[in-house]
């Protein structure tokens, strides 16, 4: 076995994985090589930080424009009771750099926009969306399609999650939802509750899917929906395709965000 | 004809899963329109939650017939057996 570029400490740290035919030192390489764009730094992206860090993969970027508060410990396990009232974004970066010195962690505090979103994404590998409202989802969805990057898509509810993987050749996230709600008519976390473990759950789910897509091993969870109800622990997957009228993958796409309206129904103008 | 509903159509129906009586099912001329016909019959205060003004369903609302979402099919004039399980979800955006 090559050991490739991987010194002795890290020949230990990912024996686990470099055992694996699946990973090997190749993939290993790809992990410590990649870059991928974690959007939000709360409940989905807590587990996710903390795996794709502990994975080895080389570059996080984490944007998220919050502080961590007090009512936000019960679920998000990378920050601590020390860390209220400070940048969700730094204290992810402090926590990777205690967990694993291989992993670089660019910290961007701020709302991923229209106007940053497109030089976050370039040069990623993958990106998670572990955002917290529509206007991000649908503005990450549409950023990272016509950039060409893969997104492990992951939302939550109370006591239920939803998980998807939009790969480019495949259908998008407007594919299976063409337009969001109105702000208000889907409550939010702070409205309704939320299970602590239940990002846990999902989060991880969408770190599997992005390490997956930095190995190009397996399936990706593409074209399918996979619903997690925690209450009746039930596992759904349903399947999608990609809609030939889809402003954003479809036959006769857009070429830019210029004429998205990232309120309301983010629906794109005529 | 049993629904299944997701997230907060749950909570706003009362149930996350509603049997609903609906015409033609044992004679195989019942319609996936039909039952939703039926279940807004049955839980009223789903109807604004799914439907916009025109009284059509809301673009961001899917429906599944055993597994496989009707808009793949023939939409809403997709036909259901008596005993098909029909799901309805929306996205959802916590994180």
């Amino acid at each position: 076995m090559s050991g490739l570029s991987l010194d002795a400490t890290q020949l230990d740290r990912y024996s686990r994985h470099i055992i694996m035919d699946e990973v090997g030192p190749e993939g290993q390489k790809r992990l410590l090589d990649g870059r991928v764009l974690v959007v939000g730094a709360g409940g989905l992206g807590a587990p996710v930080v903390q795996y794709l860090a502990a994975a080895g993969v080389g570059e996080l970027v984490v944007v998220d424009d919050d502080v961590v508060e007090r009512s936000n410990l019960q679920r998000q396990v990378i920050h601590a009771d020390a860390d209220v009232g400070v940048p969700k974004a730094e204290s992810a970066k402090a926590f990777v750099e205690r967990l694993n010195p291989d992993v670089t962690v660019e910290a961007h505090e701020t709302r991923l926009d229209r106007e940053n979103a497109e030089s976050l994404v370039a040069d990623c590998d993958a990106v998670v969306d572990a955002s917290d409202n529509f206007r991000t989802r649908y503005l990450v969805n549409d950023v990272a399609r016509l950039a060409g990057v893969p997104v492990a898509h992951g939302a939550i509810y109370k006591f239920e999650g939803q998980a998807t993987t939009l790969v480019p050749g495949g259908p998008c996230y407007r594919c299976l939802f063409p337009e969001a709600p109105e702000p208000g008519e889907v409550p939010d976390c702070a409205t309704t509750g939320v299970l602590g473990v239940l990002p846990g759950v999902l989060g991880t789910i969408q770190a599997t899917e992005a390490v997956k897509l930095l190995l190009g091993a397996g399936d990706p969870l593409s074209g399918r929906l996979l619903f997690y109800d925690a209450l009746e622990m039930s596992f759904e997957t349903v399947p999608y395709r990609q809609n030939p009228d889809c402003p954003v993958c479809g036959d006769d796409p857009i070429d830019s965000i210029e004429r998205v309206e990232y309120t309301g129904g983010c629906g794109i103008a005529d | 004809m049993e629904w299944k509903l997701f997230a907060d159509l749950a909570e706003v129906a009362g149930d996350r899963h509603v049997v609903v009586p609906v015409d033609g099912e044992d004679e195989g001329t019942a319609t996936v329109g039909d039952a939703l016909d039926a279940l807004l019959e049955d839980r009223p205060a789903l109807r604004d939650r799914v439907l916009d003004d025109d009284g059509e369903l809301r673009e961001h609302i899917n429906v599944l017939r055993e597994g496989t979402n009707v808009f793949n099919e023939d939409g809403l004039e997709t036909a259901v057996d008596a005993g098909d399980e029909l799901a309805l979800f929306p996205p959802v955006s916590g994180g």
